[in-house]
C-alpha cells in the first residue's frame, strides 16, 4: 500500500520526510554538529551552574539559555556571519540584511555590537554605586589603579602564546579587570569572534573571587597587617558627591576620549543618583533599565557562542588567562596595599588592595570577610569600597588606552 | 612603534611582538595611574575646598550671614516669592495645653479633622497626644 496516497491523494510520506529534514535533528549529522552537540552539554551545564550554584545567575541564565538556543540547528535565530564572517570584517555589518532577514538573536545582537548595552549598564550601575568612599579617601584610587596590572600583565602572556592577534590580546586581558560590560565592550570591537568565551570567563571569575582571592591575600600579607585597623574617614558632603561625576566625565574624556561611552554612562547614573532631583530616573536605571538591558545581553553574548568557535583550544586558553589576570589583578592591588601599609605607617590595610579589581561589591566583601577572620572587630567594607570603585574608572580607563591603540 | 601607538594605526588583526606588548603594559598602566593619580589629586583638592569652607563657617557665622545677606540682595527676584511664602500675619498666642498651630494647605476644617480623628484611631494614641504640624491635599498628576 502506498502509505502516501491515503489522505485524499496528499503524499504524507513526502510530508513526513521534509518535516523530518527541516528539524534540527538532522543539523547534528552535519558538519560541526556534535560540537553544537556539545555546546548544548556546556550551555545545561552552566544553567546547572547558575540555577543551582547561584554563579551570577542574572547574567548566566540569560548566557546559557542564548547559548543553547543558538546551537539547535535550524533555528536560525543568530547567525554568526553576519556578524563576524570575512563579509564583515572586510565592509563591516550590513544592518540592513540583519534588519530584514535576521532572527531575534540578531536583532538582540545589534546592542551588543553597537555597544549600546554595556553603555545602558554602566548607567544603572552608576545609579547603583556611592563613590563616598573613595571620595573621603582619595588615596584609594591608587589602589584602583595598581589593580589594573593585571590586564596589561595578561595583554603579555596572551601576546606571549603567540596565538592570538593584537586584538584579540587585548580582549582577552580586559578581563583581568573584572568588569562584565567593559570586557564586552572592547571585545565587540577588537574580537567580536571571541565574545562569548570572553564573557563567560569575565562572568565566571567574578562569581568565584570569593574562592580566588583569600589564598592569596593571605599568602601575601603578614598577620599584623591584615588586623590593622582603618580609622573613619571625613564625611563627604551632597555637593562633592555631585560635582564628582561631572569632574570626572570631564576630565577623563578630555584625555582618553575613547572612554567616553563607557565612563560618561556610568557618571551619568550616579549623576541621577547624587543629583536629588531625578529619583524616578535614578530609580529606573537601578532597576527596569537595569534588569531588561541584562537580559538582552546576557542572551545575545550567549548566542555568539557557536560550537565551531567556541570549541577551540583559544577558548581554553582564554579561559586559563583570564584565570591567571583575576589572580594577577589581585596581587598587583594588594602589593601596592602592602606599599600604602608602610607610607601611612600602619593606617591603611592592605587587604582593601585586592577590592581594587572592579567586581562591584564582591570584592569589597572579601576584603571585609579576610579582615574579620583576624580581627573581629575591624569593618573593612567601606574602605574596601575605595578601591573597588576606584577599581571600574581604572579598568574603563585601561578598556579606553585600548581602543585607542587597536580600535 | 611606541609613537605608532596613540596615532590608532595598530593593526587589532595583527599579531604583536612581546617586546612590543611589553611597551604596550608600560605604557597602558603608567596612562592608568596618570588619570587615577589625576582625580586623586582633583578629589583631594575639592575635599579641602569643601572643608575649609565649612571651617571658616564655623570660625566666623557673622561671614555666612554677610553673604547670605549679599546673596538675597543679588537675588532680587526671589523677593517677591519669599514674601508670599511666608505668613503675614503674627498668630496669637496659643492657649494652655494646645500642640501649636496646624497648617491646612488646600484643605477645608472638616477633611482635616476627619484625617486626625483616622490617624488618632489607627495609631491608637489620643488625639490630644498627636501633634500635626500640617495637612496638604496632594495633586495627583494623572497619566
Amino acid at each position: 500500500m502506498n502509505f502516501g496516497q491515503i489522505l485524499g491523494g496528499m503524499d504524507v510520506g513526502q510530508i513526513l520526510k521534509n518535516l523530518w529534514e527541516d528539524s534540527g535533528f538532522l543539523g547534528f549529522g552535519l558538519t560541526d554538529g556534535w560540537k553544537a552537540l556539545i555546546m548544548i552539554v556546556v550551555a545545561l551545564f552552566f544553567l546547572w551552574l547558575a540555577i543551582k550554584k547561584k554563579f551570577e545567575p542574572l547574567l548566566l541564565v540569560g548566557i546559557a539559555f542564548g547559548m543553547l538556543l543558538t546551537n539547535l540547528p535550524g533555528g536560525e535565530l543568530f547567525h554568526a556571519d553576519w556578524w563576524t564572517g570575512e563579509q564583515a570584517v572586510k565592509t563591516g555589518v550590513d544592518y540592513l540584511e540583519v534588519l530584514r532577514h535576521g532572527g531575534l538573536l540578531d536583532i538582540l545582537y545589534i546592542g551588543v555590537k553597537t555597544g549600546v548595552y554595556p553603555c545602558l549598564i554602566f548607567i544603572g550601575v552608576g545609579a547603583m554605586t556611592d563613590f563616598g568612599p573613595m571620595l573621603s579617601r582619595p588615596s584609594s584610587m591608587i589602589l584602583g589603579a595598581a589593580a589594573q596590572g593585571g590586564i596589561y600583565l595578561v595583554l603579555i602572556l596572551a601576546v606571549a602564546t603567540g596565538m592570538f592577534t593584537g586584538g584579540e590580546a587585548a580582549s582577552i586581558s580586559i578581563i583581568a579587570g573584572a568588569d562584565g560590560p567593559t570586557a564586552i565592550f572592547l571585545t565587540k570591537t577588537l574580537a567580536p569572534q571571541l565574545l562569548a568565551p570572553i564573557a563567560v570567563a569575565a562572568y565566571s571569575y567574578m562569581a568565584l573571587i570569593p574562592l580566588l582571592q583569600p589564598p592569596f591575600m593571605k599568602l601575601l600579607t603578614t598577620k599584623k597587617e591584615r588586623i590593622a585597623v582603618m580609622t573613619a574617614t571625613r564625611k563627604v558632603s551632597k555637593k562633592e558627591k555631585i560635582i564628582f561625576p561631572i569632574l570626572v566625565t570631564i576630565i577623563v574624556s578630555l584625555l582618553l576620549p575613547s572612554v567616553a561611552p563607557l565612563l560618561g554612562s556610568l557618571m551619568f547614573g550616579n549623576l541621577l543618583k547624587e543629583c536629588g532631583v531625578t529619583e524616578r530616573l535614578s530609580d529606573t536605571a537601578q532597576n527596569a533599565l537595569m534588569n531588561i538591558v541584562t537580559l538582552f545581553l546576557g542572551i545575545s553574548v550567549g548566542a555568539t557562542a557557536i560550537g565551531a568557535t567556541f570549541l577551540t583550544t583559544k577558548t581554553l586558553l582564554i579561559v586559563i588567562l583570564g584565570l591567571a589576570g583575576f589572580v594577577l589583578a589581585t596581587i598587583c592591588g594588594l602589593l601596592i596595599g602592602k606599599l600604602l601599609y608602610v607610607i601611612s605607617r600602619g593606617k591603611i590595610n592592605p587587604l582593601i588592595g585586592s577590592a581594587g579589581v572592579s567586581a562591584v561589591p564582591m570584592a569589597a566583601r572579601v576584603s571585609n570577610t579576610v579582615g574579620l577572620q583576624y580581627n573581629k572587630s575591624n569593618y573593612l567594607l567601606m574602605h574596601a569600597m575605595g578601591p573597588n570603585v576606584a577599581g571600574v574608572i581604572g579598568s574603563a580607563v585601561a578598556a579606553g588606552f585600548l581602543l585607542a591603540v587597536f580600535g | 612603534m611606541g609613537l605608532m601607538l596613540f596615532s590608532g594605526v595598530i593593526d587589532k588583526t595583527a599579531k604583536i611582538g612581546v617586546v612590543d606588548a611589553l611597551l604596550l603594559a608600560l605604557i597602558g598602566i603608567v596612562i592608568v595611574f596618570i588619570v587615577l593619580i589625576a582625580l586623586m589629586l582633583i578629589v583631594t583638592i575639592e575635599g579641602k575646598i569643601f572643608d575649609g569652607s565649612e571651617k571658616l563657617q564655623k570660625a566666623h557665622p557673622e561671614w555666612g550671614e554677610k553673604l547670605a545677606e549679599v546673596k538675597s540682595k543679588m537675588m532680587f527676584w526671589k523677593k517677591a516669592d519669599k514674601a508670599a511664602a511666608q505668613p503675614e500675619v503674627q498668630s496669637e498666642p496659643l492657649a494652655e495645653g494646645t500642640c501649636g498651630e496646624l497648617k491646612l494647605i488646600n484643605t477645608d476644617e472638616r477633611d482635616a479633622a476627619m484625617i486626625m480623628a483616622i490617624v488618632a484611631d489607627s495609631t491608637g494614641t489620643p488625639l490630644n497626644e498627636l501633634r500635626f504640624k500640617s495637612i496638604k491635599k496632594m495633586e495627583v498628576e494623572e497619566k
